[in-house]
């Protein structure tokens, strides 16, 4: 399979440094629309509006300011956000082994694949093996586009998984939740548990498909044999005007064309 | 999966699947791409050299599902030269030069019958050495009418001091290519330029010509596709096979040869088949290789 990586470096610990690349491991199953104007299916672009003069702001005028009350902000910079951005990085440089187990599902966040560079198979399918026989996950930091995140490396199979994990501030703690009241009784949480045991499965995610998906996908495939699509005009349609002594130019040479024919 | 090594200047290269049909209808294998690539490679390598190509490949032949490749596949050669082009948002894309015979076999490996090319270099990705004029027919126009199109527009360049090229795409229309060659060029000057050519054509023959992109002005018509002067935009380049029942080439045509086959009813004659191709790149050599070279500045801009 050829694959390209979202990012290339290397994963490391102790003395060993593996050559990978880093590919999503999930594809959004989210059927996306795109919006377009109803009378001639042009695709619709976003644009900036100053509600103040009613008017397009162009890229150059657009600046970053930090809310810190009503109508009050304090600027930032592009320079300024790099001065504080860590330095991009080539490895994914493991600090400690953890059981995976030990984390609660809030912190995962995004999970990609780490898949073997050129030179680096043998001692991929190394780590993958010893990993998945410790029944370990590498904790490791790494930098992907301007932040640094948390992660956790851990075998899947013939691969080596990589999860970005949330910070602990990021976490809305529990506690914040509304406060437990009254007693719980012995006797329900008894039957509850047994019901709980009734309904034990295995994990069988094939079991579950996204129904709403389906459906699309059928309708899409239906009105594509029934109806056709449609077809937005292409851009820069407006008459463009070039440059007077151009046209001047042109228009000369263009009648001794037709004369000459 | 059968496979088989072959040794090009010193490197090796494993080639698969040489026996597969990737031209069902004519019957033209991967072994006759390969070798197709191979003869003509002397040509077609100058106007590749230093090029980002875009893949477009037919892993199960020409009437199979396809696929664009910009990004130079992951798994290659170390000795695939490549280069770095930068895209939005401060990422890179690496991509692949096709500046020696290993690498032109080993794109042609991966059934990429179609190489297409920018019109810039990836040194200098702002900077045009030709501008276009892409003539696209509407149906029920054809070939010849691209024809009649090219050959106004060789001589309406004359009087500005301009020399143009013209090669067939392979598919259904003609390239007219005005070599520039001059490092202070724009793509806003060939746009600019190219869209004012396409406009006061459509302006002079409305019946033959139309310079808007929408469908519905096209029926009938030439299209000039003045849009393809962009720096985001490849034309297939010269010498390459187009993906199509026949192994047709995108190939160039001296203008004599144009102006007597336009008055031939014959829109098939000005097609070039792959062996047909070969034998006349050995007799007539690079008939593109001005393009290259040729230094033109573009008046009145």
């Amino acid at each position: 399979m050829a694959v390209t990586g979202i990012w290339t470096g290397t994963i490391s610990f102790s003395l060993v440094a593996i050559p990978v690349q880093l590919v999503k491991a999930v594809r959004p199953g989210r059927v996306s629309f795109r919006l377009l104007h109803s009378k001639d299916y042009s695709p619709l672009a976003r644009r900036m509006l100053c509600p103040e003069e009613e008017v397009l702001v162009p890229p150059d005028e657009i600046i970053r300011g930090y809310e810190i009350g009503p109508d009050k902000y304090i600027l930032v910079t592009d320079e300024e956000l790099e001065s504080v951005s860590p330095e991009r990085s080539r490895t994914i440089e493991i600090l400690e082994f953890i059981d995976l187990s030990e984390v609660e599902p809030v912190y995962f966040d995004q999970p990609y694949y780490l898949v073997p560079a050129k030179g680096g198979e043998k001692a991929y399918r190394l780590l993958v093996e010893v990993m998945r026989r410790t029944n370990k996950a590498g904790l490791a930091k790494f930098v992907l586009r301007e932040r640094e995140y948390l992660v956790a490396v851990k075998s899947v199979g013939e691969a080596l998984a990589l999860i970005t994990l949330h910070y602990r501030e990021e976490i809305l703690s529990e506690e914040d939740l509304e406060p437990a009241q009254g007693e719980l009784e012995a006797m329900e949480k008894s039957r509850l548990k047994k019901s709980i045991e009734n309904m034990m499965a295995d994990f069988n995610p094939e079991h579950y498909a996204d129904q709403r998906r389906d459906r699309i996908m059928d309708l899409l495939k239906k009105k594509a044999k029934e109806q056709g699509q449609v077809e937005a005009p292409r851009v820069e349609e407006e008459e463009g005007e070039g440059p007077a002594d151009l046209i001047a130019a042109l228009e000369e040479s263009m009648r001794q064309v037709k004369k000459s024919r | 999966m059968s496979r088989k090594i072959v040794e090009i200047a010193g490197r090796k290269l494993s080639l698969s699947n040489l026996e597969k049909d990737l031209y069902p209808a004519y019957g033209f294998t991967k072994a006759h791409i390969l070798e197709y690539y191979r003869r003509i490679a002397n040509v077609i390598l100058p106007h590749l050299q230093d090029r980002a190509l875009t893949l477009k490949r037919y892993p199960e032949g020409v009437d199979q599902e396809f696929f664009f490749e910009k990004r130079c596949p992951v798994h290659r050669p170390a000795w695939v030269k490549t280069a770095a082009v930068n895209l939005e948002d401060r990422e890179q894309m690496t991509v692949c030069l096709v500046n020696d015979l290993e690498t032109l076999m080993w794109v042609a490996n991966l059934a990429s019958l179609e190489l297409h090319v920018p019109l810039a270099r990836a040194a200098s990705p702002g900077v045009p050495d030709s501008l276009v004029f892409d003539l696209d027919p509407g149906d029920p126009a054809n070939i010849l009418d691209c024809a009649r199109v090219a050959l106004i527009l060789r001589d309406l360049l004359k009087p500005l001091g301009l020399t143009g090229l013209v090669k067939t795409s392979g598919k259904k229309g003609l390239h007219v290519y005005v070599p520039l060659n001059r490092p202070e060029t724009t793509f806003t000057d060939t746009k600019k330029f190219s869209r004012a050519v396409a406009e006061i054509l459509q302006k002079n023959y409305p019946e033959l010509v139309t310079a808007k992109m929408a469908k519905e002005y096209r029926r009938g018509k030439v299209f000039i596709n003045w849009s393809q002067n962009d720096s985001s935009k490849t034309m297939i380049c010269v010498y390459s096979l187009r993906a199509r029942e026949k192994p047709l080439v995108s190939f160039p045509l001296a203008w004599r040869d144009l102006e007597d086959l336009a008055g031939q009813d014959d829109p098939e004659k000005l097609q070039v088949i792959s062996s047909e191709a070969v034998s006349r790149a050995e007799k007539q050599g690079d008939l593109f290789s001005e393009v290259l070279v040729k230094q033109q500045k573009l008046p009145h801009l």
